[in-house]
C-alpha cells in the first residue's frame, strides 16, 4: 500500500490562505500616542458605490461614524465615540473635503480619497487613560453613509450643517439598525491590551 | 348672490395676497465644497418638461448666474416632481467649458406604463341618497388604454342610475398635444317620489345609454379644449314607451394651472372650465337646447393647512332632458341640503360657490347657491360643515343653514 504524502503546494497553498485570512481580519488597527489610542482601517474604503456616485455629481454626502470601546470583559462598555463627517468633491479640482461637524467643527481640503478616509478615522482618536495597561480592549469601528433624504433623521431634509444634531442622536442612529440599501461598513478588534499596543504588538 | 360674487372676487384676488415666508435658513459655513462653483446653466430633459409652470421655469433660470446651492436644486426638484408628477427627477451637475463653473441638468424620468389598473374612482356613502360608487379596470396597450367599469350613482343627479361604463383612450394622436377618447355608458334609472311626482310623464326614462367621441387639443400650456358630440338614447317611461335620442355636440375648454409649493411658500392651484352642450336638430336630436356650465376652483397649501374655494355657474336655454339639469344639494354642493327638498327636478339655472378649509385632516366648510328656473324662484341656500378629509378619504356632517328644525345630512366616502 503506498503511503500517502503531503504535496508541497498544499502546504503553500494553506500558507497562504492563512496569511490572506490574517491580513483580511486585520481591519481595524489600534495604536497610541502617549495616552491617545488611535484607529487606522486601511481596508475600510466608504467612499465607493453609491456615496462616491452622489459625490462626483456635487452633491456632499454626511458619514456617521462610531467607535465603541469594551473595557475589562466585552460586556463592560467602556466608551461610545460618535461623530459626524460631511464629504464634498470639488468638480474643478477633483479632490476630496472633508468637515467634522460633530463634536467640534474641523475641516480639511483638497485630500485624495484615501486620504479623506484616512483624515476621518484620524479624527476618531479617543483618550484612554482610564484603562489599565493589562485591561483587555475591544474596539468597534461603524460606517454608515446618510442620504441627508430620511424623514426620521435628527438632522431633518436639505441643510445637513443644522446645528440641531447633537452626540446623543448620533447614538440613536447606531442603535437602529442600518437601512438594507444603506451603505454601511463594520470592523472590530480585540482583545488587546495598551500594554501590546505600547509594545508596538498591532492585532487585529 | 352678493356672497357668490364675493367669493369670485377673492379667487380672482387671492394669489396675489401677500404671504408670509418661512424664516430663512440660518445655515453655518457651507460644508459643500461646490457652493463656490457658479451654476452657469440649468437645463431640463425628459418626459413632459414642457409643461413647467412658467413661475418655476422662471425660478429655474435664476439659478444660473447664482453659485451653487444644493439644497435650493433639491428643491427644485422636488418641486418639478410635484408639478409634473413625475415617478424621479434626477439632478446631473457637470462642468461646463469655463474654470469653477458647472451645468445642472433635471431628467424627468418616465412614469412605467402600468399593463393593467383597477380603480375605484368614487365610494360614498349619503345619509339622504344611499350608497354611490363607481370602479374601472384599465388595460393599456402600446399607448391605448381600455377600460370597463360599473357604476350606482344616486348622489350626482337627480336620479340613481346604475349601469356600465366602457372607453377606449389614446393620449397621443401623432402628437401629445392631440388626444381621441371614445366613451360608452349604459344605465338603468330608479327615480325618487318627489321627482316623480314633480315631473311630467314624458320627462321620466327608464334606460339611457351614451356614446361620445371626443377629441382634445392641448391649445397652449396650461390650456386645453375638448369637443366632440355626445349620442343619447333614452326610453321613456311613458305608457306608449319610445326612445328618445339627445345628441349634443360638446366642447370644453380648461385651465389648470398650478405654482409655488406646499412644503415652502405654499402651492396655488387653479383650474377652470367651461363647457357647452348643444342637442340640435342637426344631429337629429329630439330635445333642442343649449346648455353652458362655467367652473373653478382655487386651492392653496401650505404645511397642514389645505384651502379650497369652489364657484360654479350654469344655464340652459331650450328644452334639455333630466340628466343634463342642474342639481345642489349632494355631497359636492350645497352640502347638508337634500336634493330632492332643493329641486327635485333640478333647474336649468345654476350659481354656487363653497370655501373648504382643512388643517392637518380636520375640515369646516361653507356653502352657498341656488337654483332656478325662472327669476323669481331664485333663492339663495346656505350650509355649514365639519368632517376630516385625508388623502382622498372624507367623513363629514353638513347642516343646512335655515329655519326650523336643524336636519343634518352625514356622508362618508372617497375621491368625490
Amino acid at each position: 500500500m503506498r503511503g500517502r504524502t503531503i504535496k508541497p503546494w498544499w502546504l503553500i497553498a494553506a500558507f497562504l490562505s492563512g496569511l490572506a485570512f490574517a491580513m483580511a481580519a486585520e481591519e481595524l488597527i489600534l495604536s497610541t500616542q502617549d495616552s491617545r489610542l488611535e484607529f487606522t482601517a486601511p481596508r475600510v474604503h466608504f467612499l465607493v458605490g453609491k456615496p462616491l456616485e452622489r459625490l462626483r455629481n456635487a452633491s456632499e454626502v454626511p458619514f456617521d461614524f462610531k467607535i465603541t470601546l469594551w473595557s475589562g470583559t466585552r460586556s463592560h462598555l467602556y466608551r461610545e465615540i460618535p461623530a459626524r463627517f460631511v464629504v464634498s468633491y470639488d468638480l474643478w479640482e477633483e479632490k476630496f473635503s472633508v468637515t467634522r461637524l460633530l463634536p467640534s467643527r474641523r475641516t480639511a481640503r483638497h485630500l485624495t480619497d484615501a486620504a479623506a478616509e484616512a483624515w476621518c478615522l484620524q479624527q476618531m482618536a479617543t483618550d484612554v487613560s482610564g484603562i489599565g495597561p493589562t485591561e483587555p480592549l475591544w474596539a468597534r469601528l461603524e460606517i454608515r453613509a446618510q442620504d441627508g433624504k430620511d424623514p426620521g433623521l435628527p438632522f431633518g431634509r436639505g441643510n445637513i450643517t443644522d446645528s440641531g444634531i447633537s452626540l446623543t442622536s448620533l447614538i440613536e442612529i447606531f442603535s437602529r439598525p442600518a437601512a438594507t440599501a444603506q451603505p454601511h461598513w463594520q470592523v472590530e478588534t480585540g482583545p488587546i491590551t495598551l500594554e501590546e499596543l505600547r509594545r508596538g504588538r498591532r492585532r487585529g | 348672490m352678493r356672497t357668490l360674487l364675493m367669493m369670485g372676487m377673492f379667487i380672482a384676488l387671492l394669489p396675489a395676497l401677500p404671504l408670509p415666508d418661512e424664516p430663512p435658513d440660518q445655515g453655518a459655513e457651507p460644508t459643500n465644497v461646490n457652493a463656490r462653483l457658479i451654476v452657469e446653466k440649468v437645463q431640463i430633459s425628459g418626459h413632459g418638461s414642457s409643461k413647467l409652470s412658467d413661475p418655476l421655469k422662471t425660478e429655474i433660470g435664476q439659478v444660473a448666474g447664482q453659485k451653487f446651492d444644493q439644497s435650493l436644486l433639491e428643491k427644485l426638484a422636488d418641486r418639478i416632481k410635484q408639478e409634473l408628477h413625475a415617478p424621479e427627477v434626477r439632478m446631473h451637475v457637470v462642468k461646463s467649458g469655463t474654470p469653477d463653473h458647472v451645468i445642472v441638468n433635471f431628467e424627468i424620468g418616465a412614469e412605467r406604463e402600468k399593463r393593467f389598473d383597477l380603480d375605484l374612482s368614487r365610494f360614498l356613502y349619503h345619509s339622504k341618497q344611499g350608497w354611490s360608487g363607481q370602479g374601472h379596470a384599465t388595460v393599456h396597450v402600446d399607448g391605448n388604454a381600455f377600460s370597463f367599469g360599473m357604476v350606482s350613482d344616486g348622489d350626482r343627479l337627480n336620479e340613481r342610475y346604475a349601469g356600465i361604463q366602457a372607453a377606449f383612450e389614446r393620449k397621443n394622436i401623432g402628437t401629445d398635444r392631440l388626444q381621441l377618447r371614445f366613451d360608452f355608458a349604459s344605465f338603468h334609472e330608479q327615480w325618487n317620489q318627489a321627482t316623480l311626482f314633480a315631473a311630467a310623464p314624458d320627462d321620466i326614462y327608464r334606460t339611457r345609454m351614451h356614446f361620445s367621441p371626443m377629441a382634445t387639443v392641448l391649445l397652449m400650456e396650461p390650456l386645453e379644449w375638448s369637443f366632440g358630440v355626445d349620442f343619447a338614447r333614452y326610453r321613456l317611461t311613458a305608457p306608449v314607451a319610445k326612445t328618445e335620442s339627445s345628441n349634443a355636440v360638446v366642447t370644453t375648454l380648461r385651465y389648470h394651472q398650478r405654482w409655488g409649493s406646499a412644503k415652502d411658500k405654499g402651492e396655488h392651484d387653479l383650474r377652470a372650465s367651461y363647457s357647452l352642450r348643444s342637442g340640435t336638430h342637426f344631429l337629429e336630436s329630439d330635445p333642442v337646447f343649449a346648455r353652458h356650465q362655467a367652473d373653478a376652483r382655487y386651492r392653496f397649501r401650505r404645511g397642514h393647512q389645505d384651502l379650497s374655494i369652489g364657484f360654479l355657474a350654469g344655464t340652459i336655454s331650450g328644452r334639455a332632458p333630466l340628466f343634463e339639469r342642474f342639481v345642489l344639494g349632494n355631497a359636492e354642493t350645497l352640502r347638508g341640503w337634500n336634493k330632492f327638498d332643493v329641486d327635485p327636478l333640478g333647474a336649468s339655472h345654476v350659481a354656487h360657490g363653497s370655501i373648504d378649509y382643512v388643517y392637518r385632516g380636520f375640515l369646516v366648510f361653507y356653502d352657498t347657491g341656488a337654483v332656478w328656473d325662472r327669476p323669481e324662484e331664485r333663492e339663495q341656500k346656505q350650509s355649514l360643515g365639519v368632517g376630516c378629509r385625508k388623502s382622498g378619504f372624507q367623513l363629514a356632517v353638513a347642516f343646512p343653514v335655515k329655519t326650523g328644525s336643524a336636519n343634518p345630512v352625514f356622508y362618508a366616502g372617497m375621491n368625490f
